[in-house]
């Protein structure tokens, strides 16, 4: 009976188009991934070469002075891009994957945004995640939309409903062909992007993978319930692409315009303002005012006394430093507003299940927003580590040609922060029982299904 | 010409329509959708628009309460520009939330537009957002295509198409009839829709607009409706060419998935596969190398400098910088500036350059989607397109630099060239450097800049008129 399904499916026409055209735009989505792979280990690697060549220009520019020469020299940081980003590229297209500072002020750099074309980024990506979250339902919606409904209007419902003594179970044999041919196109296209992007086996993939199972099922678990409610196919497909509509765009987009003027984030002007005003009046301020700050945040640097002359590099950081400490708490407002927009969203995200995987595969694949938010710490960290090894250097002014420059390499910050499987799945998992119970209820009701 | 029957048979349908509850159920859901898409649109904009006036006018204050001091302290302290969104942009978003909402200028150096709203969001922004323009230029036009499905299958189906043309009625009338009857459903929620946005346009303006911006408002509307139109004329061709109501269904989710979904992504997508942008890294990195190649100002060695000086003292007659009539080290930074802001304004070029390759295709794909063309054009009128986005950053780059050189002129001026003489000039000269404007650009330039959509969109016009043409002499009842 099954093969007879299977077979009875497989020859449409309509399926194989449908199957093909998935797969095809599947494979381009990994071809599309596969670029941005590319591009960024030929970021990372090129950033390796500049800093190098930077580092050493200018060292033979300024090989006199310590402080100017770190006044121009810039570090960088990466942000680890690991394979499964090419599946769900995310938010790595707006923000920066590498991060260059200079010792001077963080606050002024830290935010300092990627080179894009605006209509890239308002058209979005076109890989995987979009695939899977936009095509992969429409195609589930297809497929089973005119499920019974296409048989009673030809007439041809009566027959299989009288020689199957089951017709429930006829159903369910259905749905399960479906299932299984798009799970198999899932795998297929998932096993070609473990090839094609070197994707290692490991727990992160195994979740992405899940995870987009369990949101194709739940796909088909909203196609169950509504041909549970037994109307006709064209009632069926509308309200089927209506659900559609509103889960992939009406919902997510009123839900962001919502945040966006929940959470205003008017602290990032706030902050640059502060910290410029900051920085640049201790220029016209008693020098020993600014000094006496910085000793106090530095007590180890206590034993550099400010020369008598009318420019040290000791007062110029320190007056660098003024600018970072006197906004710090701009800097805290404006983080604590940006967590509370991600939290915010992700925490309504788990009630609309396209919203949830998509940040879920971003989650998994490092490419969502609390991942910029962490390579932001880091890069202060970063920048705080590299300022506090330079700062007796300067004050010393030691003799630039003495210090070892070629150990100071890209520096890799990699993203380790675990997925809770149980917040990945579980929302999931509810929603996809809620829409089958309740389509097998709408079964049960009517016991026979006619 | 009198349109007597196809008002008729428009009035028919209209009333078949309103028949059905669940055109009520959809009319009203998309009604307050509208409303909410204006209210955030309207709240977006007065906080943009606030916060960026107050930071533009405490950023100017700050400036101007600097003390004496030396004018090249000035050119590092620098300006800001602020991006301030247009009225339109209420009802239009386009790409604002990608938009970098602040530049710092200073002497030396391009800063980067930051503080987009998107790098500020999670990928949920991705998804889209409501704006009035997405409710006319997506949801409208599928509400089009679910009303019209069956406005000829239907007839079709249940047999009365037969009766009707037997009775003397062609095609033409018929198919006029029907996209006059959705058309009229349609207008229904649009001319309120457009009642409310105009008001709200006004009052945000205290009633006060420009010619400019009431002719971006007049093309807005003009072009959403032909547009809309357009939607419902092809909802009943396919209605009137399809055998059954389920296939005209299926036949017209189909276009307007691909329309408004599919195509916009993968076209720009492809734009952007096939010619990669450079990485700020190696941008930033090529730049560095140019100016080097061109002269390092901070060289002491470098041969570039090294020539300005000899030629200067040989012109002053002098032995050395400091018996120069001027201050040297402002004349040597005032070409330094020259230098490497022309070789930024090179790779900039080129890099724009490659943007609009990527961007080529979505605009050529334009004649073959009116969604594309609609949106671009609705993008510019609002000024939340790529173009105005690129508009802000060169005229906060030549606000830049204008005061870069401002400053250098006052330090030659100024500034003595012997150590021992003050270093320091008043500051009164600070508000010589006028504040930041953006301004937006004019209509005529908008329409210059989109002639492809404009084009693109009275060509679908015309072809659904031929088509109109075509099918009433092609058709069939059967």
């Amino acid at each position: 009976m099954l093969a007879l399904i299977f077979k009875n499916f497989i020859r449409s026409k309509g399926t194989k188009v449908g199957l093909l055209f998935v797969f095809v735009i599947g494979f381009i989505s990994l071809l599309i991934g596969q670029q941005f792979q590319q591009k960024q280990h030929k970021n990372i690697t090129e950033a390796a070469v500049y800093q190098k060549e930077h580092i050493a220009r200018n060292a033979s520019f300024h090989k006199d002075e310590m402080g100017l020469l770190l006044y121009y020299v810039k570090f960088s940081l990466v942000n680890k891009t690991f394979p499964l980003n090419s599946l769900a590229i995310g938010q790595r297209d707006v923000n920066p994957s590498i991060q260059s500072v200079t010792i001077r002020g963080v606050e002024a750099q830290k935010y300092d945004s990627e080179l894009n074309n605006p209509n890239n980024l308002l058209l979005g990506n076109l890989d995987f995640s979009f695939v899977l979250i936009y095509i992969f339902p429409l195609l589930i919606i297809a497929f089973t939309y005119n499920i019974v409904s296409e048989e009673k209007e030809s007439g041809t419902w009566k027959i299989v409903a009288s020689q199957s003594d089951n017709t429930f179970l006829y159903i369910l044999k259905l749905f399960y062909i479906r299932i299984l041919s798009l799970l198999a196109l899932l795998t297929i296209i998932l096993v070609v992007a473990v090839i094609l992007l070197n994707i290692p086996f490991d727990s992160s993939l195994l979740t992405f993978y899940i995870i987009s199972i369990l949101y194709i099922l739940f796909w088909f678990a909203v196609c169950f319930f509504i041909v549970s409610l037994q109307k006709n196919s064209n009632f069926n497909s509308v309200i089927l692409l209506t659900v559609w509509l509103f889960l992939i765009i009406i919902l997510p987009a009123t839900i962001n315009t919502y945040i966006v003027n929940k959470y205003p984030v008017p602290e990032a002007l706030e902050l640059t303002l502060k910290q410029r005003n900051a920085y640049h009046e201790k220029w016209d301020m008693d020098k020993k005012t600014t000094m006496d700050k910085f000793y106090s945040h530095y007590p180890q640097f206590k034993s550099y006394i400010l020369p008598d002359t009318e420019f040290s590099w000791l007062w110029y950081y320190a007056m660098q430093q003024m600018g970072d400490d006197e906004s710090a708490k701009q800097s805290q407002e404006l983080q604590t507003k940006l967590k509370q927009r991600n939290e915010a969203s992700q925490m309504i995200a788990q009630f609309i299940p396209t919203l949830h995987t998509q940040i879920q595969l971003n989650e998994i694949a490092k490419s969502d927003f609390e991942n910029q938010l962490l390579f932001i710490q880091k890069t202060t960290a970063f920048h705080e580590k590299t300022r506090l090894y330079f700062y007796p250097k300067i004050f010393d002014n030691a003799p630039v040609a003495k210090e070892n420059w070629s150990k100071f390499r890209v520096e890799t910050f990699e993203d380790n922060s675990e997925t809770s499987l149980s917040k990945s799945f579980l929302p999931l998992v509810f929603i996809n029982l809620a829409f089958i119970a309740l389509g097998w209820m709408n079964f049960k009701k009517e016991k026979q299904i006619i | 010409m009198s349109l007597h029957v196809e008002n008729l048979i428009a009035q028919h349908f209209r009333k078949s329509v309103f028949k059905n509850l669940a055109t009520y159920i959809i009319t009203f859901f998309i009604g307050i959708l509208l409303i909410y898409a204006v209210l955030s649109g309207w709240k977006n904009y007065i906080n943009q628009n606030e916060t960026s006036e107050k930071y533009q006018h405490e950023s100017r204050e700050d400036w101007l309460k600097n003390p004496d001091k030396n004018p090249h302290r000035m050119a590092h302290y620098g300006n800001f520009a602020f991006r301030k969104s247009t009225s339109l942009s209420v009802f239009e978003f386009g790409m604002e939330p990608f938009f970098g909402n602040a530049i710092f200028l200073e002497a030396h150096k391009q800063n980067t537009a930051n503080f987009s709203e998107a790098g500020f969001s999670n990928s949920m922004l991705r998804f889209g957002e409501i704006s009035t323009a997405m409710v006319l230029q997506i949801l409208l036009p599928l509400l089009i295509f679910f009303l019209g499905f069956n406005s000829v299958a239907a007839e079709r189906e249940n047999g009365t198409l037969k009766l009707l043309l037997s009775q003397g009625i062609s095609w033409k009338q018929l198919l006029l009839g029907k996209i006059l009857g959705i058309a009229s459903v349609i207008m229904m929620l649009f001319i309120p829709a457009i009642l409310v946005l105009v008001f709200i346009w006004l009052l945000l303006q205290n009633f006060a607009v420009s010619f400019d911006e009431t002719l971006k408002m007049i093309l807005f509307i003009v072009f959403h409706f032909l547009y809309l139109l357009f939607f419902c004329a092809i909802a009943v061709l396919i209605s009137a060419s399809c055998k059954t109501s389920k296939k005209a269904l299926v036949s017209l989710i189909g276009i307007w998935l691909v329309f408004t979904i599919i195509l916009p992504r993968t076209t720009q997508a492809i734009g952007a596969y096939i010619y990669e942008a450079p990485s700020k890294i190696k941008f930033n990195s090529d730049i560095e190398k140019d100016i080097l190649k061109q002269g390092d100002s901070h060289n002491p060695n470098d041969s570039h400098y090294k020539a300005i000086k000899d030629s200067l003292l040989a012109v002053h007659k002098v032995d050395s910088v400091q018996k120069l009539p001027f201050n040297y080290s402002g004349f040597i930074m005032t070409e330094g500036e020259k230098i490497s802001s022309n070789i930024y304004n090179k790779h900039l070029k080129n890099l724009l350059q490659v943007y609009e390759k990527q961007n080529s295709f979505s605009r050529a794909v334009s004649f073959l989607n009116p969604y594309i063309a609609m949106k671009n054009l609705s993008m510019a009128l609002s000024n939340t397109d790529y173009d105005s986005y690129i508009d802000f950053q060169k005229q906060a780059e030549t606000y830049r630099y204008n005061m870069a050189q401002k400053m250098n002129a006052l330090q030659i001026k100024y500034i003595s060239n012997k150590k021992d003489k003050p270093t320091v000039i008043d500051k009164d000269h600070w508000a010589e450097v006028q504040e930041f404007h953006y301004e937006p650009k004019g209509v005529f330039t908008v329409l210059k800049n989109e002639i492809i959509s404009v084009i693109s969109l009275f060509l679908w016009i015309i072809l659904l008129f031929i088509l109109i043409r075509t099918a009433s002499k092609k058709l069939k009842a059967i």
